[in-house]
């Protein structure tokens, strides 16, 4: 249609409706209004706001990082990024134009990264404005909100500090928010959570922490290679020893077994490596727990750790069956 | 009094900034510079087990991440005692340089490219290449659809904006290459960082993951097309733009600041630590006929705190003073504080890198008229990429041949675990800069920590004397023609490679607690 559109004269495309037009019985201009309406919904993109609040720009590089499908079709072919100041070209007003023009016509995939300050709305302000009030506003006219990363999603680190940080969920009440956790966010997660939403416009089944189950329905734990060394309780110790390099990190603070997600299976960049494969463990991050309760993270002492091997003495993590 | 105008938010940039501008007869006549997004790092880390503190800083930013988990863990080292092995120091550098080529190529292309390229140009293209014609299709099928985001709304193209069909068809290309690029750079680092952002296997002591030669194959693979795009793209894009059609920008000098330089230095080439790949120094006042290097003295460090949003205090050594939360105060206008040399104002980043190595690459450029500035920086930048490059292929050999040993080592395990006091320092050049980690450890947990990071140094305020910060005095005389399009403003602070995120840390506004440091 669009090729067709491109190649024909205005006279032959009103000609074009004429006939089209008495065949399903509409009148002309009515024909022509839905053809050129529908071409337009065809051609556009759809819009995307995405806000950083308190955050260090990690998502927004880790989503900058997808080669499958590269991030510069996500960008340029798949959606219409309007507002991104890590990306986009304006600055200032300029900028601030385009936000406010995207939120007005509304219907946007509204991501967020960062947590919002509840202490003092100063901790954060965007082109004068609090943080915390641009995140109500930008999500009252959002079709989709999808919190990205650890800090958008349940606090994250900065939950620990002193500036009342917390989820989006905190303060968009009345809509559902996506929420995508891991520090940062996996670009698999993200674009996938994206993708989803456009092609069924519905949110993904999510677990009851507004995680997509199809992400973070199993756990890290129940998917780890290193799990036959947990069950026989062969904990590394020394990083240096080529016997203990792929015993259980338990000792190290792996949070595996307190922890949803798909890594292992999925693993990151590109599928090279993951923190459990790279000998540091699992640090928790895509629960709300993280950080706080994973502390002290490199050490067994943590509550979680604790509480991990209670579990399992008392047999509450049986070991995994065996694969015949 | 002139027109002030507000830049807030500062786009393309890590982090939160706004840059208020004096304009006078066409000129910036006074500036200002505001970090508006505070967190309260290290006063979260408080009490917490030392060996957090990599992680936890880690995230001070996604950008530049190893560089934080490689200062704390410094720092951590010289408080446990721990003396890293070879080749756990190695396998540390290894992710870093990763990181670094990884960076200085996303601040070329995606965070900087599009101020000096009309990007619409492409559509006047009627060479015959077909790689550039599928860009050009591509741009051109954009506008079609009206929707050009987000390469658009931007500032308007200026009289230096590049308009040569053919020079910006090949840099818009190399934008969308440098994506891949970018991202194939940090899975580069993920073989022995375990993945990025935020690599996980940089702790106290050294590494987590014994390598394999798999692993060594595979990275120095992915480097050598790393190195190809850096040698045969990034550095002669750099150079054909600045000594081509930006001359004019690097003549005048634009940006040129206080013109006072330093580097902490980093980048073991060898076990001694007595061969780095970028050395220390201090540069007070650069007179490029001959330049004088001052040996750097961390007593010489203050920080003032007159124009944060801090209580009154200091100016004192970062970590003797007292920094105490108050967002009430007057005049204050940053939660960015202000670090001092020797009572001057510092620019830190590649280009004070360069200057202070003396690097024949970047004083050639001098030379030949490029002032330090703007487009200075950015040559800077990709010269020293290619340094980092040909580094990671000695690190690899010398990795190698270490592996080989029989008692290959790559952690001090004995030092994991917390002593009962202790302090130490770490050091550290981030690709935007000198980069320090203090901490303090009282019964086995943090009692203080302390950062003083790149873009606190560049994005500073004034202080007591009233000197402006780096980024405020690169923008005097700097001119704005039209108020409402002050390209120039954003060209002159994204060419420092701003990291808000970085600068900005907090004491604890409930408890009000006062915080003393001592430097051993």
């Amino acid at each position: 249609m669009k090729r067709l559109l491109e190649n024909i004269s205005r006279r032959d495309f009103m000609k074009y409706c004429a006939a089209a037009a008495a065949v399903l019985g509409l009148s002309e201009l009515e024909f022509a209004t839905k053809v050129t309406e529908a071409l337009a919904a065809a051609r556009k993109k759809p819009p995307v706001i995405w806000l950083e609040g308190q955050d260090c720009a990690g998502c927004s590089i880790s989503f900058a990082g997808s080669l499958n499908p590269p991030f510069a079709q996500m960008v340029l072919d798949r959606v219409s990024v309007r507002y991104h100041e890590t990306i986009m070209a304006g600055s200032g007003h300029v900028a601030e134009a385009a936000y406010h023009k995207t939120v007005k016509e509304g219907g946007y995939v509204l991501c967020i990264e960062g947590s919002i300050p509840t202490a003092d709305d100063r901790f954060c302000m965007v082109g004068g404005r609090s943080f915390r009030k641009i995140v109500k506003e930008a999500g009252a006219k959002a079709a989709a909100i999808i919190a990205v990363g650890a800090c958008a999603t349940y606090g994250g680190i900065p939950a620990a500090g002193p500036t009342g940080a917390v989820g989006v969920n905190k303060i968009i009440k009345n809509k559902p928010v996506i929420n995508l956790p891991t520090c940062p966010v996996h670009c698999d997660h993200l674009i996938g959570t994206i993708l989803y939403y456009l092609t069924t416009k519905k949110v993904p089944p999510l677990d009851k922490i507004g995680r997509p189950k199809m992400y973070f329905g199993e756990l890290i734990h129940d998917n780890c290679r290193r799990r036959s060394y947990f069950d026989n309780e062969q904990f590394l110790t020394d990083w240096n020893d080529p016997a203990q390099k792929n015993w259980c990190l338990y000792q190290k603070g792996c949070k595996g077994p307190d922890t949803y997600s798909d890594c292992p299976v999925r693993r990151w960049n590109d599928g090279l490596n993951f923190c459990i494969d790279c000998g540091a463990g699992c640090m928790g991050c895509a629960e709300p727990g993280f950080y706080s309760e994973m502390s002290p993270l490199y050490t067994a002492e943590s509550k979680r750790s604790r509480n991990i091997m209670a579990r399992k003495k008392a047999g509450l993590i049986p070991p995994q069956e065996e694969v015949v | 009094m002139g027109k002030k105008i507000v830049v807030d938010p500062v786009t393309r940039i890590e982090g939160h900034l706004k840059i208020t501008v004096e304009i006078e007869n066409n000129k910036v006549k006074d500036a200002w510079s505001s970090g508006t997004m505070a967190r309260g790092i290290e006063a979260l880390l408080q009490g917490r087990d030392p060996r957090d503190a990599p992680f936890v800083t880690s995230r001070l930013c996604g950008v530049c991440f190893s560089v934080h988990q490689i200062a704390s863990s410094y720092a951590l080292d010289k408080a446990f005692g721990a003396r890293v092995p070879w080749g756990g120091t190695l396998l540390r550098n290894l992710a870093m340089g990763a990181e670094y080529i990884y960076d200085h190529v996303l601040h070329f292309y995606h965070l900087s490219a599009l101020d000096y390229i009309d990007i619409m140009a492409v559509a006047a293209y009627k060479g015959k290449d077909k790689a550039l014609n599928a860009v050009k299709d591509k741009i051109v099928g954009l506008v079609k659809t009206k929707d050009t985001f987000p390469l658009t709304p931007r500032y308007k193209p200026d009289e230096f904006c590049v308009r040569d069909p053919d020079m910006v068809i090949s840099a818009v290309k190399h934008y969308i290459d440098a994506l891949s690029m970018h991202a194939k750079a940090r899975n580069m680092g993920a073989i022995f960082g375990g993945r990025t952002p935020h690599y996980q296997s940089i702790v106290v002591g050294g590494f987590t993951q014994l390598p394999d030669v798999n692993q060594v194959a595979m990275f120095r693979a992915m480097l050598d097309e790393q190195a190809k795009f850096v040698n045969e793209v990034y550095i002669p894009d750099v150079l054909a733009f600045g000594t081509g059609p930006l001359f004019p920008l690097a003549k005048i000098g634009l940006g040129g600041g206080h013109y006072n330089y330093l580097s902490y230095g980093a980048f073991q080439l060898d076990k001694a630590g007595k061969k780095l790949v970028f050395p220390p120094g201090v540069i007070e006042g650069l007179n490029p006929a001959d330049i004088k290097i001052g040996r750097f003295n961390q007593k010489k460090v203050t920080e003032s705190v007159k124009y944060g949003w801090y209580k009154k205090d200091g100016p004192k050594h970062p970590y003797k003073g007292k920094q105490v939360f108050d967002l009430d105060k007057r005049r204050a206008y940053s939660f960015v504080k202000a670090p001092r040399y020797n009572g001057k104002p510092m620019e830190v980043g590649p280009l004070a890198r360069m200057l202070v190595a003396k690097n024949p690459d970047v004083l050639g450029l001098v030379a030949k008229g490029v002032k330090p500035g703007v487009v200075a920086r950015h040559a800077a930048r990709a010269i020293e990429t290619k340094l980092v490059v040909d580094a990671c292929y000695k690190w690899l050999d010398m990795l190698l041949s270490e592996m080989t040993k029989p008692r290959f080592k790559i952690h001090d395990t004995k030092h994991w675990a917390p002593p009962a006091n202790g302090t130490g320092a770490g050091f550290y050049e981030a690709p935007r800069g000198a980069l320090g980690h203090w901490v303090k450890i009282k019964g086995k947990k943090i009692a203080n920590y302390q950062m003083v990071v790149p873009s606190t140094w560049n994005a500073s305020p004034r202080c007591e004397k009233k000197l402006r910060g780096p980024y405020e005095q690169a923008l005097i005389g700097a001119p704005v023609p039209d108020p409402d399009n002050p390209i120039n403003v954003v060209r002159i602070v994204r060419s420092f490679d701003p990291c808000l995120a970085c600068a900005i840390h907090l004491i604890d506004p409930k408890t009000n607690e006062i915080k003393k440091f001592l430097v051993e």
